[in-house]
């Protein structure tokens, strides 16, 4: 536990962290510090002076927030008229050369500018004179669009660059109220977590191609998630809308703070990854290699696994650690082999030693808690005996080529529960389809063996089942995911103490 | 009126030759110093009341004694010859014609603070001036004056001279550092100070060249000879520009103390062609301006400049006459400063560029009595919320024209 | 300041040249950080091309190891760098403060006349270009001129006919 000192903020007695900056220690009991410049990952940096705080009987009697760590019986000022007065002066002096496109700016309703103005400023505008003028719609690469005039040159995405990625791609050239930021010629933003700036803008300045003018961001609900993209876990909000007559549609992923997984930020592809959760997604069930209804499907799959004489069930790696079990479950019951192959999901050295994994599932520590063997020697030996092929959500067609797929399927009935269409549910005889894990509740262990929690996020028009429910109505004899984790608890001594409605928002480090 | 202790070599013949220098008494103290213990250097410095002559005036002495003790970092001197402030024009003067007066009070000072690294930070205009520096500083490494033994003690002292390249704000301490490392002359906030954390993260001092060159002076004849002149609170000698409508412009050394006005008229001529004296800016372009009243009770010291509500600064004395349009003189002075605004902090960044639009729409004929009262206003709004001081050197002179000289602009909007 | 920001790519690669690359390597001696050099370095290029291109900026930052987008800062923040070729005899003429006072601006507006430029421009024929520049420092001579980095004091249109006059 950190040291603790009591300190006055407009005369109220608070006690906060010590040593930590002005602007965190009070914001840790809920006192806002505006500020533009200072952000938690990247330090501080005293530039857009939004953060002067009067510090009673201080010397200096005015100091920057961001660069004063909190100290016993400091008397802080906030609520002081100068220092409300510096609070306006400085927002009217940040604004002289902003222009005035909220209307259709991006980030209007999540800037920093807007919010405040509204709270901090408030005047009518005193410029009469023309306003700076400097690049607009700048291609910075990695699909990051510059607008230098809505620019507060604070310098975030700047630092990320230097502090974070060590690319060095951006800097803020010239001086006086012609700084602006920018890339050097011909070297433009080039490393794989480019889009977090776009995060950090306080203001309109970067936005994302991906994301510009598809959305107002009021009309997005902002949903906790973890992203799928491998098996890092990175904390996410799921940022969604569903317009009106339309379908619950994901807009974008941003990164939410989790200090023993991601910190603030994720990576460009696992970002981009909420267009699987759209896109793509398998519609429509078969069963006997033609269209059918889903009662139809699950009618079908579970005579062929009764029928089968040799059922292989192949689980995903990404799938919860609750599917996982439930499918797993099953198949005991049903006299089936249950397998985890995956070996398509990892790409060797594309990891790196900041977010990145080689491996791209989720959940395959999940895999290996529960005793799924996810050897190629184990599934294909298996697949030599077997007649029928259940894949719960398994990528296969990414393990093999179309040659090896056809070989180790052989004359095996395939059947697929799957969340997308991809070439192996398209020569799938009976298909399933299921919800994403945007659209179930779960639980994954990431590359850290750190166990994470998720609830459901969006909820379709006509939600597909989870595999836990289809499972179940397969014959399976776990409801839900309240019966799952019972007989987890169990199943897996390293479970047996968690209560799954208690993992902590960090995460949980599994022991053992 | 003048008394030469720092320009006592600057009219010799080629003085600025080492050969030339030595035979007038260069390095004559190293001796002397070398037999000193430190700390009694930096106490001599201290009792001659010697105060940083780039414009701030704080004492010397006193800023070495700031350096953390039994560091195993390296201590690094920084000399300041940036000197960019306008009417400022005295530092060159030692650079060319006395820059082994420099060199002698480099080795005294990093003697004193036990710094083996010195930089020197030349403004990039300065092209003649810093080969004439690199020259000298070369003829000194001949001569075992710097190098692995400092005139063959067990001394090593390296002297580099870093040339800046066009940028006012790099004379601000820490900008300057920010410079020799190679980023934009962007100062930095304090806490921490250079003495603790200066240059590549060491405890660093930096000095302004006359500062640095007064040093020799101090040893060789002791702080009491040095406080002879001057006043008791402003002690020395300090080499002043004299600029702008006067008769007879110049760099002239004279103790501190003298009545400004005295000055201007005895050793400067009087206001240029016999003109009536509209106001005087007495320490360079961003210390208050002082009306003819004013200033003919001022005196050149720190203590009369302050009790005029103005400052001593570098000592840059800039006479207005009576035909100087005081509101395009503005314009000029904040075109200064918004040109030379490092880019950093909104309201230096922001507000001087708008300052300078508002002066200029006056100018124009287009101001109202509005805008006269925004830029007041402005001045207000800017002045110390920021990391450095620059923009208060725009808003103080700034101020102190609207406020004496408010008839001016309002002449301009009727 | 003005926009510095577009850089002139040339579209061939820079080196420096034997006697620059010793003086960059012996500059690299007298620094504890690499980084250090970006201003010496830049200093090294205009004085080896007269400007500074792209090009030339990229090759810093390789022989520095640094990122390009740090010597485009330094490059852009500090106005003596220049960014285009300038005219073979380049005139600051320094406008502030007692250079104001004792009449640059008649300086100017003769030179406008004389060479046909207005401050920041070239002459066509690459001869001139004219700057006016801040505080140059020599305020007791004022005005004051810098032709080439020479300083030439107590100007006036006389003197500076006489001046360009040299310019041949």
């Amino acid at each position: 536990m950190a040291e603790m000192v009591k300190l006055f903020v407009n005369g109220q007695e608070v006690e906060v962290e010590s040593g930590k900056n002005l602007i965190d220690a009070v914001s840790a009991v809920g006192i806002e510090i505006p500020h533009l410049c200072y952000h938690p990952a990247l330090g501080a940096d005293g530039n857009c002076r939004m953060c002067l705080v009067g510090i009673e009987d201080g010397r200096p009697p005015l100091v920057p927030a961001c660069k004063t760590p909190a100290a016993e019986g400091m008397k802080v000022q906030l609520d002081a008229e100068h220092i409300k007065k510096i609070q306006r002066d400085v927002m009217e002096l940040e604004l002289i050369n902003h222009p005035t496109d909220c209307p259709i700016c991006d980030q209007a309703g999540e800037c920093s500018l807007q919010d405040y103005y509204m709270k901090y400023d408030g005047q009518e505008s005193r410029m009469t004179v023309p306003q700076v003028k400097k690049g607009k719609k700048l291609d910075f690469g990695c699909g990051v669009v510059h607008d230098q005039e809505r620019c507060v040159v604070c310098g975030r995405c700047v630092r990320f660059t230097r502090e974070i990625t060590k690319t060095g791609e951006l800097g803020i050239v010239n001086r006086t109220d012609a700084a602006r930021v920018n890339i050097f010629p011909g070297q433009p933003l080039n490393n794989r977590y480019a889009l977090n700036v776009v995060d950090l803008c306080p203001v309109g300045a970067m936005t994302s191609t991906d994301f510009r003018f598809k959305q107002r961001v009021w009309f997005l609900s902002k949903e906790k998630g973890i992203c799928h993209g491998c098996s890092k876990g990175c904390n996410i909000f799921i940022d969604h809308n569903r317009e009106k007559y339309k379908d619950e549609v994901i807009y974008r992923f941003r990164p939410r703070l989790n200090e023993e997984v991601n910190g603030y930020f994720i990576c460009d592809e696992g970002r981009m990854t909420y267009k699987w959760e759209n896109d793509q997604r398998l519609i429509t069930p078969r069963a006997n290699g033609s269209e059918a209804i889903k009662s139809a499907a699950v009618d079908s799959l579970r005579n062929a696994i009764s029928q089968a004489s040799k059922a292989v069930f192949l689980v995903s790696p990404s799938s919860s650690l609750e599917q996982q079990f439930a499918v797993k479950a099953f198949a005991e019951q049903a006299g089936a082999t249950v397998l985890g192959f995956s070996d398509g999901y990892i790409k060797a050295g594309d990891g790196d030693d900041y977010l990145i994994q080689d491996d791209k599932a989720a959940n395959r520590a999940g895999l290996a808690l529960l005793g799924i063997d996810a050897t190629r020697e184990a599934f294909e030996a298996a697949m030599a005996e077997a007649d029928l092929l259940v894949s719960f959500d398994n990528a296969l067609g990414c393990s093999y080529d179309q040659d090896g797929l056809a070989k180790v399927l052989g004359s095996c009935t395939l059947a697929v529960i799957a969340t997308n269409s991809d070439s192996l549910s398209e020569q799938a005889t009976i298909a399933i389809p299921t919800a994403s894990y945007s659209e179930y509740s779960g639980s994954i262990i990431n590359c850290d063996n750190i166990l994470q929690a998720f609830a459901r996020a969006v909820v379709k028009n006509d939600p597909p089942e989870d595999i836990v429910e289809i499972v179940n109505r397969l014959g399976g004899e776990l409801e839900n995911n309240q019966q799952v984790w019972a007989a987890l608890k169990k199943a897996v001594p390293t479970l047996a103490e968690v209560e799954p409605e208690q993992i902590p928002e960090q995460g949980l480090a599994l022991t053992s | 009126m003048e008394v030469k202790l720092l320009s006592a070599r600057f009219d010799i013949e080629d003085g600025h030759k080492i050969e030339v220098a030595k035979k007038n008494g260069a390095y004559a103290t190293l001796d002397k110093l070398f037999a000193m213990e430190p700390g009694e250097v930096i106490e001599e410095v201290k009792a001659s009341g010697l105060r940083g002559r780039g414009g701030a005036g704080f004492p010397t002495g006193l800023k070495w004694s700031f350096l953390p003790k039994g560091l195993d970092k390296p201590v690094y001197l920084a000399v300041n010859s940036d000197e960019s402030e306008p009417a400022t024009f005295k530092d060159r003067y030692i650079l060319v014609k006395d820059p082994h007066m420099l060199i002698e009070g480099i080795i005294i000072c990093c003697y004193a603070i036990n710094s083996h690294d010195t930089y020197i930070y030349i403004r990039g205009e300065y092209v003649s001036q810093a080969k004439a520096l690199q020259a000298a500083i070369d003829e000194a490494y001949a001569a075992g004056y710097l190098g692995e033994k400092v005139a063959g003690h067990d001394f090593r002292l390296d002297v580099t001279v870093h040339r800046g390249a066009g940028a006012y704000v790099c004379g601000e301490e820490t900008a300057l550092l920010e410079s020799i490392e190679g980023k934009k002359g962007q100062p930095r906030s304090k806490p921490p100070f250079p003495a603790v954390e200066g240059l590549y993260g060491c405890p660093t001092i930096i000095n302004n060249v006359q500062s640095i060159g007064s040093l020799p002076f101090i040893l060789t004849n002791g702080a009491d000879a040095y406080k002879a002149h001057g006043t008791e609170k402003s002690p020395g000698t300090h080499l002043f520009g004299i600029s702008g409508l006067v008769e007879k412009p110049g760099m002239y050394e004279l103790p501190l103390g003298l009545p400004l006005m005295e000055v201007i008229e005895k050793v400067a001529g009087g206001v240029k062609g016999g003109k009536k004296l509209k106001g005087v800016i007495p320490g360079g372009s961003s210390t208050p301006v002082l009306l003819p009243e004013e200033a003919a009770t001022t005196t050149l010291d720190y203590e009369s400049m302050a009790e005029h509500k103005t400052m001593f600064g570098s000592g840059g004395i800039v006479v207005l006459d009576e035909d100087v349009d005081i509101v395009k003189l503005v314009k000029n002075l904040i075109d200064f400063y918004h040109h030379e605004s490092c880019g950093q902090c909104t309201p230096c960044r922001e507000g001087l560029g708008w300052m300078l639009k508002i002066v200029k729409k006056i100018i124009n004929g287009d101001g109202t009595m509005d805008d006269v009262n925004l830029l007041r206003e402005l001045c207000d709004n800017i002045e110390m919320k920021t990391v450095c001081v620059l923009s208060a050197a725009c808003t103080m002179p700034v101020r102190s024209y609207l406020d004496k000289f408010r008839h001016e602009f309002e002449a301009y909007v009727q | 300041m003005s926009d510095r920001s577009k850089l002139i790519e040339t579209g061939t690669p820079f080196q420096f040249d034997p006697e620059r690359d010793a003086e960059f390597e012996r500059l690299v001696t007298r620094y504890p950080t690499r980084e250090s050099l970006i201003l010496p370095g830049l200093w090294l290029i205009q004085e080896q091309e007269g400007w500074v291109c792209a090009e030339a900026m990229a090759y810093l930052a390789d022989r520095i190891g640094t990122f390009a987008s740090k010597i485009y800062e330094a490059a852009t923040f500090y106005t003596m760098y220049n960014l285009h070729p300038m005219g073979e005899y380049h005139i600051c003429v320094c406008r502030t403060l007692s250079c104001y006072l004792l009449g640059k601006q008649q300086i100017v507006d003769y030179l406008k006349e004389e060479i046909g430029i207005a401050p920041g421009e070239i002459s066509s024929n690459g001869k001139f270009s004219l700057e006016e520049v801040e505080c140059l420092g020599h305020c007791g001579t004022a005005p004051v001129v810098q032709l080439n980095g020479e300083f030439h004091e107590d100007m006036d249109v006389e003197k500076m006919k006489a001046l360009l006059a040299t310019c041949k």
